[in-house]
């Protein structure tokens, strides 16, 4: 055994490993060791150091945490087996050590008996939180009948068990009380009243949990003769005198759910504003590609243009410029898409572009394509001079640049 | 938005209206697209009288089961008596398949269709039963499990947890169809010897 026995060492072992930790506390018994090997947190070297520090087991070529770490994280976490054996332990050391104050009064006694009250206390409100949980745990998920009873008795007879230290320790108390009168020590006096006030607290919550078992019981008990029902209409059935022997068809045409009567979803009608939205193209676009309606995709990419271009006839030329516009701009890297159109050198043969339309180019890029393109939703501004009117203006736009994986590999470069 | 909030709606109304309008059930223990948390809005008192009192207004009413929720209508008559009495007739054939089976399929089950037909195989009572369960097309057992699986995954009862290792589970809803069985009174010639059926109707 080489597990360390400095609280600083294990702490910084496992604080250096905690994603493995974390790993293999959330999936116990199914990592194997090359799983655990080909993650990047861990290498073959530190994997051995942990096996040798008794931290990792490995079994068969499954890795598993130490037990003990196991069921420290279960502990503060409140999950895991109920294990009251604990309790009783705790109760037969207390015992032990009130009958050592009873012969010599010495403080380390008193320390010992306060110490044990504290744990007895904090281990029954914790065994009964996992108690409520792994009933419920079993009810809900538990897939073998048997099994699933034969817990649930089991959780039953847990149950009773807490119960039963409850009373001992109550008796416990009640017994020592002149006792710890003599002692006249505040701190014992708040650990006592406290124990006290949380085993009534306690024993409330043993109670509820134990209707709870009874009812998961009975409804389990339920199901299984629902079933033997069901076995005997099914008989009945076959005997082609389910409508005449039984009351089905009254019990049928009772009921009441919407399925089964045939109630359909309300359905509404899209709103005619709403298609004109950017959201309604999208949707028309989606419905048009179902349906492979071109007619329908070319119309709607051109009543975009329509709203944007003063000049049909150079519309045109652009659209059809606008896709190895969106390709040349893509593969650059140094402006965005803002600034490259306001600076790009248009052929001669579409004539001067102006401001206002570089500027409507700009938004319907950002439009049609804007799966291609990083929306940074951050604006930049700028200034420019207005050709009619002759003011300074200021001018706003959120910044676009090139497609995502260009940002990621230029990030993965640095 | 305005109108909810001046209803003293909780925000997962729609939701919750989308998924049983539809006519499907909302269980405690369903998990898929939030509907244990869907359940959990609808169980808590004060968000169930206002919900009830809003869906009242539009002829819907919430009807609350053994740890589920499902819509009926008001002031409807219920209709297709016929499609209803063959549906349910379909579902005693399943409920009667499930519970011959060794490993009993019950609420919070997880089973795998192909494990189904596996026990359908080794078992010629079994098999039998799901060879004569009518309107299925499929020609193995496996497939016939399947559309089994399928259809009452439709119904709200199952849910598909695990596409990849078509893993279903069985949902609190599941309670509803064995209510219905358990209020269904046989009639005995020879006195009734047993009084199993209850009024646990909704």
């Amino acid at each position: 055994m080489s597990l360390q026995v400095n609280v600083k060492d294990l702490l910084s072992n496992l604080y250096h490993n905690r994603g493995v930790v974390e790993l293999l506390f959330g999936q116990r018994d199914h990592i194997t060791v090359n799983e655990l090997l080909g993650r990047d947190d861990i290498s073959e070297e530190q994997y051995r150091k942990l096996v040798s520090l008794d931290i990792l087991y490995e079994y068969e070529n499954v890795v598993s945490l130490n037990d003990a770490v196991v069921a420290m994280f279960e502990d503060f976490m409140e999950i895991g087996e109920v294990t009251p054996g604990f309790i009783n332990d705790y109760i037969n050391e207390l015992k032990r050590h009130i009958k050592f104050y009873q012969e010599a009064r010495e403080m380390r006694f008193l320390r010992s008996i306060k110490k044990y009250l504290k744990r007895i206390n904090s281990t029954l409100t914790r065994e009964i939180i996992k108690l409520q949980k792994n009933v419920d745990d079993t009810y809900k998920n538990e897939s073998n009948y048997r099994i699933k009873l034969q817990k649930l008795e089991d959780y039953r007879e847990k149950r009773d068990t807490i119960i039963d230290f409850i009373r001992q320790t109550t008796t416990i108390v009640d017994e020592t009380r002149s006792l710890f009168n003599i002692t006249n020590d505040s701190e014992l006096f708040g650990i006592v009243s406290s124990l006290k006030v949380s085993l009534i607290e306690n024993l409330d919550f043993l109670i509820e949990i134990q209707t709870d078992i009874t009812d998961f019981i009975n409804k389990i008990q339920y199901q299984l003769d629902v079933y033997k029902k069901a076995q005997r209409l099914k008989e009945v059935k076959d005997h082609g005198t389910l409508h005449f022997k039984t009351n089905f068809r009254e019990i049928v045409s009772g009921i009441n759910t919407l399925k089964h009567n045939g109630h359909k979803t309300p359905k509404t009608k899209i709103p005619i504003d709403f298609l004109y939205s950017d959201d309604g193209h999208v949707l028309c676009k989606r419905i048009a590609e179902k349906y492979k309606i071109t007619r329908l995709m070319v119309r709607g990419l051109a009543d975009k243009m329509a709203g944007n271009f003063k000049d049909q006839g150079l519309v045109q030329q652009i659209k059809l410029d606008t896709e190895k516009l969106v390709e040349r701009f893509l593969t650059q890297t140094k402006l965005n898409l803002f600034e490259y159109l306001i600076e790009y050198k248009f052929p001669k043969a579409i004539g001067t572009v102006t401001f206002e339309e570089r500027l409507s180019l700009f938004v319907e890029i950002a439009m049609e394509y804007q799966n291609q393109l990083d929306f940074k939703y951050r604006l930049q501004y700028h200034d420019y001079i207005e050709a009619n009117t002759e003011l300074k203006k200021r001018l706003g736009y959120t910044l676009i640049l090139p497609l995502k994986e260009k940002a990621k590999k230029e990030k993965a470069a640095k | 938005m305005e109108e909810t909030t001046s209803f003293n709606l909780p925000k997962q109304t729609h939701d919750i209206f989308s998924v049983m309008a539809r006519g499907a059930f909302i269980s405690s223990n369903g998990s898929r697209d939030g509907m244990n948390r869907l359940y959990d809005v609808i169980n808590n008192p004060e968000n169930f009288d206002r919900l009830q009192a809003y869906f009242n207004v539009i002829r819907y009413n919430i009807e609350r089961g053994n740890n589920f929720f499902y819509f009926s209508k008001l002031s409807e008559p219920n209709s297709e008596l016929e499609k209803k009495l063959e549906r349910f007739e379909r579902y005693i054939d399943i409920i009667d398949l499930f519970a011959s089976m060794d490993n009993k399929i019950g609420i919070g089950s997880r089973f795998r269709p192909s494990e189904i037909a596996e026990e359908c195989n080794a078992n010629v009572r079994l098999k039998q039963k799901l060879q004569k369960i009518p309107l299925y097309r499929s020609e193995t057992l496996h497939n016939k499990v399947r559309e089994i699986c399928d259809l009452m995954s439709r119904d709200s009862f199952l849910e598909l947890e695990d596409e990849k290792s078509e893993s279903y589970k069985v949902l609190d809803s599941y309670n509803y169809l064995l209510d219905v069985i358990n209020s269904v009174a046989i009639y005995e010639e020879s006195g009734s010897s047993d009084d199993t059926q209850g009024i646990i109707y909704n």
